[in-house]
């Protein structure tokens, strides 16, 4: 069962593309298109990437070389529309507060920055696990974009665990499922690339990787499908006077 | 393998504190009434003096320097466990804007949102100011501008007061102490 092209393979490959075309109709329907443009073009684009390799990967008219030239072009666009999609969830939650836009704009560009190096750095002291290029080169891309966005993906964590500023309910969805699957994929491609795994347990990572993404699929389906518990809040009416009396109080307090 | 392994501890690390940090998140969320009561008064005034850069300069007139270092020493951290304190309440006052934030009541919704706008400066500037007390506590000479940390502070105060007024006319917030 656990062998490449098994059935379950099949499944694990194809199913998480088809749930995240629901995910984005599910958007499009709900009229969430213009809130989350970005996960939306990562829902459409990431899932028919995915879906273009996986025939390229069955068809037998393509040649191993196009094959991973496939990978690449697949690799470099989900790479770019992950980090838009953080991006995305980054705006949502920080930018829409005046007194902490900026600094933590400056702060997310220059850790970003830092990662970027790092991962840069790491890609250089890897060996490749492949004498050929196209292949080692994109096992290395994998980690570097991995490495890249597990850091930014925390560094989000813990800004905003720092100011106590809550999640809204979809962001925090589509960064929890960016963040688990940053989190495995970074481990099991930190091994491939590096460590030349024999062929079973490659393939045993690619199930890994692929389960972890279908996953990751489900939660965000999770966080789309399921409405946010509506708390009640009793608010007070406002008497006039009290207003009054409290804005000449804070009034006082600023001229001193 | 090296490189691997440490890969591989690092994400396993990551996914641990994006973990940790949801659940701690998720834990802390409590009502703003049980909030509230987590706000630490604090007296500005003994504060405005201990960052009094007058008072600084005064004590290094009348004292030897061995002793004003000392000094200076004790004052800076007074001022750091004050500043600790803001950010603290900053950080609650930021919980209970934000619940407050989603209020039907427009006036309501517009103070929760000064609010947190001010708590999250204070939040910002305390962090400076902290760094800037550490820097100086290795430093005593080094004059410490924690200023605007006291017209902040004031600004939330009068904001939180606002809010709570206008949630709950009974029971109004009160983070500073007043002269």
């Amino acid at each position: 069962m656990l062998q490449a092209h098994s059935i379950l393979w099949n499944y694990l490959w194809v199913a998480p593309d088809l749930f995240l075309l629901t995910v984005a109709f599910l958007i499009w329907k709900r009229g969430l298109s213009r809130e989350l443009p970005a996960f939306l073009a990562f829902a459409i684009l990431a899932a028919l990437g995915d879906l273009v390799v996986f025939g390229a990967d069955l068809a037998p008219f393509v040649s191993a070389p196009n094959y991973w030239r496939v990978v690449w072009v697949n690799l470099l666009l989900g790479g770019l529309l992950k980090f838009l999609v953080i991006g995305e969830v980054f705006s949502r939650v920080f930018t829409q507060y005046s007194s902490i836009s900026r600094i933590s704009r400056i702060l997310v560009s220059g850790f970003g920055a830092c990662m970027v190096l790092l991962a840069g750095v790491i890609a250089g002291f890897g060996h490749g696990d492949n004498p050929q290029i196209l292949i080692s080169g994109a096992h290395l891309l994998e980690q570097t974009v991995f490495i890249i966005e597990t850091g930014l993906i925390i560094f989000l964590f813990l800004l905003a665990a720092y100011f106590h500023l809550s999640w809204d309910r979809l962001s925090f969805g589509i960064l929890l499922g960016l963040a688990i699957s940053a989190c495995v994929h970074l481990a099991t491609w930190g091994i491939i690339a590096n460590a030349s795994p024999a062929e079973h347990t490659r393939t045993l990572f690619a199930f890994l990787n692929m389960a972890t993404y279908h996953l990751c699929v489900l939660i965000w389906f999770y966080y789309l499908l399921i409405p946010q518990k509506v708390v009640r809040k009793s608010v007070v009416p406002l008497p006039e006077n009290n207003l009054t009396v409290w804005n000449r109080e804070l009034e006082r307090l600023l001229q001193q | 393998m090296t490189l691997a392994l440490v890969l591989v501890l690092a994400a396993a690390l990551a996914l641990v504190l994006i973990v940790g940090i949801t659940i701690s998140t998720r834990i802390q969320l409590s009502p703003s009434s049980a909030l509230a009561r987590k706000v630490e008064p604090i007296d500005i005034e003994a504060f405005r003096n201990l960052v009094s850069s007058a008072e600084n300069d005064y004590l290094r007139r009348r004292l030897p320097a061995g002793e004003f270092r000392s000094v200076q020493r004790e004052r800076l951290r007074a001022a750091a466990a004050y500043i600790r304190v803001a950010a603290k309440n900053a950080a609650v006052l930021v919980a209970i804007g934000q619940t407050a934030l989603s209020a039907s009541d427009a006036a309501t919704a517009d103070a929760a949102r000064q609010l947190v706008d001010n708590a999250l400066l204070l939040r910002r500037n305390s962090t400076i100011a902290l760094l800037r007390i550490y820097v100086a506590l290795a430093w005593p000479q080094s004059a410490l501008a924690a200023a605007p940390i006291v017209h902040g502070y004031e600004q939330l105060s009068g904001r939180a007061m606002l809010l709570g007024r206008l949630q709950n006319p009974a029971a109004p917030v009160r983070i500073a102490v007043n002269p």
